[in-house]
């Protein structure tokens, strides 16, 4: 199998990260923090190591303020349900490119009744970027949060979040990042961008295991419920969209309002973490950079074989640099699920069609509702998978 | 029960039958498996003998081209669109009050049919006394032989198509052999002693692509139903040891001897106790595609010549297309065949790829995609 699908998750792996895993299953699988005995604490040491690499990694100034979570939908839930549940009224900008894990809560939000939020979502130019300047004009004066991502997961296309940090900041915004597409392969320093909330998928351009990720809830945000005071007093908290057993402080009835624990109640996945900490020490040790050229090589690879040629259709730009390593295309006679299925079956290739979770940005580039053929490729794609993929897509088209 | 034996008269003269064997047969619960041409006449026949409780399961809805030989149903059920068991038990009813009829609209599957065979911890079913097939693919047979085997309980086989028919009984091999019919006459080979794996999809004719005649399906059905009466009348010894094959246009009625079946081969049914069918790691499955109106059905393994790839598999490509092409327009390279097709007045486009997956197109319904698979393609 040729797997072009890192978009959705990242595959191969590299080993260190079954070994990590299988070490710590082996070894010091207990139910870290709830116990004193030190299987207990070298499980929850594990989790505090890879708590401050990524916060060190991210550049955020205080890792306990970096939550595990189970992927980057589940920390864009924590994040964006956090600090709007007590936020009615309040106007929150986002971008047509989102992901439904951005776009579902948000519009559950603003759907529900009472306390309903205001939405904008901006839209993107015909390349698929956004003006960091059509979100300044958006900003109304109950404007409070902006939630966009770093690279779109259709497009591949890098959105200037640096500059649209700068703006949030300006007018005393949050400023949520959706790193989906980006963590691993594009720089993110939560202090230079001005990042109040960092969403990050462990499993995709970090090269962990699924039923990883993470959220960074920076000091500007609402703060935690104090444990003392009870709810209902605090109009503007943050909120947790989990409760439940922390490890510690079980004698207090809600929630401890300290992080990390405020936001990870239940057992964490401390083996799927200590796989994320062997791929995230995989991307530290071998230069994200090269990463990003080796993937941009092969999406521009993938460009110029098929943006003069008309039987196939390109959206965003012919720009790889542009992008991060992920195009979409579309076959011209075929759906993009039959071509799809057509490389699987008589290829052995993996990519991904339809709406990629993405139904604004295919309306927007108008390939709603069928979608695009999306072809992602990864750190461990070589030329010749390459080749053979452009061969395919060659024989495919007639 | 204080009902009256009357109106089985006739049966109970025989000898083989008697009150005590009325009595036992109304006392039973016989699961019947598709409620097609070979279901209707099976519970029609099985509802008038008096078998006290039949559980009957079909996902699809009465078709004018059903008429022509699924006898429970009429010109008004097509006009109405009735699910195909809802009708059957409004018909029985009419026919047999004394007994219950439980009808199901559903797909069967890997994750229900133990549950509609009474056999799941709170199933709201009552245990069955034998499985009777009337279904219309293999994945679905071989579903219910596993069924069968797992837990001991008879599985009348019965398939027609064509001019051409086979019907057998399976008694099963039990965990451990003491199933009444273990003894005498001894158990039977299953589906999967005789043939390990499923036909590839499509390899099959259907009687939607082929067509069949009325009354092979009928006699198959009802050498179905006498298997059935033997198993629940617990005349084991009486049960056909042998696989019968008929064709009654060429006039071949041919019986296979089977029982070396299970000595000569490794079941992975009978002999190791794997059931890979109900373990959902052998047969199909579905998944409504993103953004579509569209269902994508994928077959693990379990079928010869498709592994988890095999490139071409067993299909026959440009025979199912010559097939298709009587249903529809049809468009075909080397890497699919898509066909536009009308069931039950409504449109289809239905996309099949080298290795037997296909993307049914107009619904979203994975048990409507099944179906047309089961009948366009064969599965
Ligand atoms: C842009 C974007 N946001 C969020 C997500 C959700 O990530 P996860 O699958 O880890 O929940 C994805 C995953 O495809 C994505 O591409
Ligand atoms: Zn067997």
């Amino acid at each position: 199998m040729l797997y072009f699908d890192n978009a959705a998750t990242s595959f191969p792996k590299p080993p260190e990260v079954a070994q990590a895993m299988a070490q710590l299953l082996a070894t010091d699988a207990a139910n870290p923090g709830r116990a004193g005995h030190r299987m207990a604490v070298r499980a929850e040491q594990k989790l505090d190591q890879t708590r401050l690499k990524l916060a060190r990694f991210f550049n955020a100034p205080d890792h306990h303020r970096l939550v595990f979570a189970m992927n980057c939908t589940d920390a864009l839930n924590m994040a964006i349900k956090g600090v709007l549940s007590d936020a009615s009224g309040a106007h929150v900008i986002t971008t047509v490119l989102e992901h439904n894990s951005v776009s579902r809560p948000l519009q559950s939000l603003a759907t529900s009744g009472g306390g309903g939020i205001e939405l904008t979502r901006v839209t993107c130019d015909d390349d698929g970027l956004i003006d960091p300047d059509e979100i300044r004009k958006a900003i109304q004066p109950n404007t409070k949060l902006i939630v966009m991502m770093q690279a779109s997961n259709v497009l591949g296309t890098i959105q200037d979040i640096a500059a649209v940090g700068k703006i949030a900041r300006e007018h005393d915004l949050l400023f949520c990042v959706d790193s989906a597409q980006s963590a691993g392969v594009l720089p993110i320093d939560i202090q230079a961008m001005n990042i109040d909330l960092l969403a990050f998928p462990g499993h995709k351009s970090l090269l962990g295991p699924t039923g990883t990720g993470g959220l960074y809830v920076g000091t500007r945000c609402p703060e935690p419920v104090s444990s003392s005071s009870g709810s209902g007093d605090h109009p503007a908290a943050f909120r947790p969209w989990r409760e439940g057993g922390t490890g510690g402080d079980s004698s207090s009835p809600s929630q401890p309002a300290m992080y990390p624990f405020y936001l990870e109640g239940g057992t964490p996945n401390t083996v799927g973490v200590a796989g994320l900490d062997a791929g995230l020490q995989y991307v530290i040790d071998h230069d994200m950079s090269k990463t990003l050229t080796h993937e941009q090589h092969m999406v521009q690879t993938i460009i110029d074989k098929v943006a003069d040629d008309d039987r196939f259709i390109l959206y965003g730009p012919p720009e790889a640099s542009k992008r991060v390593g992920t195009v979409s295309i579309n076959i011209k006679g075929y759906e993009p699920s039959d071509a799809a299925s057509i490389l699987d079956d008589s290829f052995e290739i993996a990519v991904r069609p339809g709406l990629h979770c993405s139904p604004y940005a295919h309306r927007r580039i108008g390939t709603y509702p069928a979608g695009s053929i999306r072809i992602s490729p990864g750190p461990f794609n070589t030329d010749e998978q390459l080749a053979t993929l452009l061969d395919a897509l060659d024989q495919i088209a007639g | 029960m204080t009902q009256s034996l009357d109106r089985y008269h006739r049966q109970i003269l025989l000898p083989c039958f008697g009150e005590e064997g009325q009595r036992k047969l109304l006392g039973s619960t016989a699961l019947i498996l598709g409620c097609g041409a070979l279901g209707t006449m099976n519970a029609s026949m099985l509802a008038r003998a008096g078998v006290g409780r039949l559980i009957i399961i079909d996902r699809d809805f009465i078709e004018l081209t059903n008429l022509q030989r699924q006898i429970l149903f009429n010109e008004a059920d097509v006009a109405n669109a009735i699910p195909k068991a809802a009708a059957a038990k409004e018909k029985l009813s009419g026919i047999n009050s004394d007994i219950e009829i439980i009808s199901v609209v559903d797909d069967i599957n890997h994750a229900n049919l133990e549950r509609y065979c009474g056999l799941t911890e709170g199933s709201e079913y009552p245990r069955v006394d034998v499985i009777v097939d009337g279904v219309d693919n293999f994945e679905t047979r071989y579903l219910a032989n596993d069924v069968a085997v797992k837990h001991g309980i008879p599985y009348i086989y019965g398939g027609a198509v064509g001019t051409f028919g086979a019907q057998y009984a399976i008694l099963p091999h039990t965990e451990k052999g003491d199933a009444p019919w273990e003894k005498l006459p001894g158990a039977t080979p299953c589906l999967r002693c005789i043939f390990e794996q499923m036909p590839p999809p499509g390899l099959t004719p259907t009687c939607d692509t082929v067509g069949v005649l009325g009354p092979v399906v009928s006699i198959i059905a009802n050498l179905e139903v006498v298997e059935t009466i033997k198993v629940l009348l617990g005349n084991f010894a009486a049960v056909r040891p042998t696989m019968l094959n008929i064709d009654v246009w060429e006039n071949t009625y041919r019986q296979l001897k089977i029982a070396k079946a299970y000595d000569v081969g490794d079941c992975p049914c009978c002999k190791h106790r794997k059931f890979e069918f109900i373990d959902g790691f052998f047969g199909s499955s579905t998944t409504t595609l993103c953004g579509r109106n569209a269902v994508q059905l994928t077959h693990k393994q379990g079928h010869v010549g498709t592994g988890s790839h095999s490139g071409g598999g067993g299909m026959n490509f440009d025979e199912i297309a010559d097939r298709l092409r009587k249903h529809g327009k049809v468009t075909a390279n080397k890497f699919m065949i898509r066909a536009e097709l009308t069931d039950n007045g409504n449109p289809y486009e239905l996309t099949l790829f080298t290795d037997g997956r296909a993307i049914v197109k107009g619904t979203k319904e994975s048990n409507i995609a099944r179906s047309i698979y089961a009948k366009y393609v064969g599965a």
